[in-house]
């Protein structure tokens, strides 16, 4: 893959994961944003969209509490979807390459998180001295050095080299190994939503997803119009509830 | 952000000074700076706090002339903090309020700073996490990836209305915090309308999951078993004549039940994904 497509994921993965902007770079981390400035260097755009969506299915429900990311988003998609382009992968196997890249960001996290307690030391001895420049060196720069070491080389050669080895492995592979990996991928997304649904974590509220799956299942409509029932219905039952709603109502 | 030389006042002159006012700007600013770096420091032994002291140091170094009095409060803000950046603004409205009461000589201890602070940061990081990474960004996420499903760019640019909404809902969350004080943003943690909140998004979070479960999870049996002198029977076709997307519903309720019962542990439900579509592929089921 290209010298200079390596060198632009690489760094925008560093922005992104040096985490810069606080709901921005959770949103520019994301698969699906990524697709778009790797699928208009690569000129297919339509295929990034379709294989970083995809990706991102998986993680939508991942919730960092307490900041401990469960699986790396960010480093799952820049360096799956490059190479699913690459090599014309179907989407279901892209989503499989992308989980192991997933597993292995979070020990690159973990890395970062556990250096950054020395520089909340260094901040101590600034504060001592009423230093505020010294106390924003140990908030900022130093933590976004660290991670562009941590982040940058292993993208890069990811996506430098990445390509031609999965391409080695996918022409060795027995045809059901490929299509036990996109079985896989089509059943990877079922963990996503299940850790949505733990996390929302009304058991009672159940009801609702059957309701939302089944409206699919049925009614084929698209998620917009699912978006827009289930508003419908969630500002019924909270209005319903209080009673407020309910008087006014009839 | 910079480092001017700090000016030393002596006690006397330092009584002769007006009441030092914080203006909206002073706040405002701080806010900007807080949800800029609020990650950045991240560590697991001290978390969001040099952060916290940073998006605060321009407000504390406007609060406290002398030397001994800003180090106190730099130092004071380096004490352990997490919460979510979002609805955690609530605790920097109500921590600046306090620092610019104690900076103007009110009696308030340093333990009363600390207290609500570490007091606040774990219930509100639950409402924040629940609202806002739990149920508004999958909803936004649902939208884009449904969009990037099919190979539209647009999908792309969804995401960052949450973006938007997030960092909105924050510098309304700061200011009230800001302005309302403690007792009344405690009160907030009783109150119906949070609950209500967080019912009505969860009921909207899970409609929209069990619609993208229905669009993207895909699990189907393709065996068919022979009958003695009759069609072939094919176990999807009689699956689908029951309801449509049972193997799905089924395989997302297992991972979910399993999750619930034996805590988070992914790589494990990962690994066990993987081996049984590979073997289930191997012997022809899937």
């Amino acid at each position: 893959m290209s010298f200079g497509l390596a060198t632009f994921t690489a760094l925008l993965h560093w922005l992104a994961m040096g985490k810069l902007g606080y709901t921005f770079q959770a949103v520019l981390r994301q698969p699906v944003v990524m697709a778009l400035p790797i699928g208009l260097i690569m000129g297919d755009l339509s295929s990034a969209m379709k294989i970083g969506a995809a990706i991102n299915i998986l993680y939508i429900g991942m919730v960092a509490a307490g900041s401990n990311l469960p699986a790396d988003e960010g480093f799952a998609g820049v360096i799956a979807i490059p190479i699913a382009v690459q090599t014309g992968m179907d989407t279901a196997v892209a989503v499989t390459l992308a989980v192991p890249f997933g597993v292995l960001g979070v020990f690159l996290d973990q890395i970062r998180r556990t250096i950054n307690a020395g520089f909340a030391h260094r901040a101590d001895k600034h504060a001592a001295d009423a230093n505020i420049k010294g106390i924003w060196y140990c908030a900022v720069l130093y933590p976004l050095i660290l991670t562009f070491f941590l982040r940058f080389p292993p993208v890069f050669i990811a996506n430098l080299y990445g390509a031609s080895v999965v391409e080695g492995f996918i022409n060795v592979m027995p045809d059901w190994t490929l299509h036990g990996l996109s079985v896989v991928g089509g059943v990877l997304p079922a963990l996503g939503f299940a850790i949505t649904v733990l996390i929302i974590g009304k058991g009672k509220l159940i009801p609702f997803f059957i309701i939302g799956f089944f409206m699919v299942q049925y009614f084929a409509i698209d998620i917009m119009a699912a978006a827009i029932f289930g508003t419908c219905i969630a500002l019924l039952v909270v209005l319903m509830k209080t009673g407020k709603g309910a008087r006014s109502a009839t | 952000m910079t480092s001017e030389p700090i000016k030393v006042y002596s006690d006397t002159e330092k009584s002769k000074e007006v009441e030092i006012k914080l203006t909206k700007k002073d706040i405002n600013r701080s806010f900007i700076l807080w949800w800029l770096i609020c990650e950045i420091s991240n560590s697991y032994e001290r978390m969001q706090s040099v952060a916290f002291c940073a998006s605060l140091s321009p407000i504390l170094r406007k609060l406290y002339r002398t030397k001994e009095e800003l180090s106190e409060a730099l130092t004071r803000h380096l004490n352990f903090f997490n919460s979510q950046g979002i609805w955690g603004s609530l605790i920097h409205g109500i921590t600046i309020a306090m620092e610019e009461q104690k900076a103007n000589k009110k009696k308030i201890p340093d333990s009363a700073i600390t207290g609500i602070k570490t007091g606040l940061m774990g219930p509100f990081a639950g409402i924040g996490d629940t609202i806002d990474w739990g149920t508004l960004k999958p909803i936004i996420f649902a939208l884009a990836c449904s969009f990037g499903a099919t190979g539209s760019a647009f999908g792309a640019f969804i995401p960052f209305l949450f973006t938007l909404i997030t960092f909105v809902e924050g510098y309304y969350l700061w200011n009230f915090g800001y302005s309302v004080g403690r007792e009344s943003v405690k009160s907030i943690l009783q109150s119906g309308w949070v609950q209500e909140l967080i019912t009505g998004a969860s009921i909207l979070g899970l409609c929209m999951m069990g619609a993208l479960a229905a669009t993207f999870v895909r699990l189907e049996i393709p065996l068919s078993i022979d009958i003695e002198g009759g069609e072939p029977l094919a176990i999807q076709g009689l699956l689908d004549s029951i309801a449509p997307g049972l193997l799905p519903l089924f395989v997302t309720f297992a991972i979910y039940w399993y999750l619930k019962k034996k805590g988070q542990n992914f790589t494990i439900i990962l690994l066990s994904i993987l081996v049984l579509c590979l073997i289930g592929s191997f012997i022809g089921i899937f």
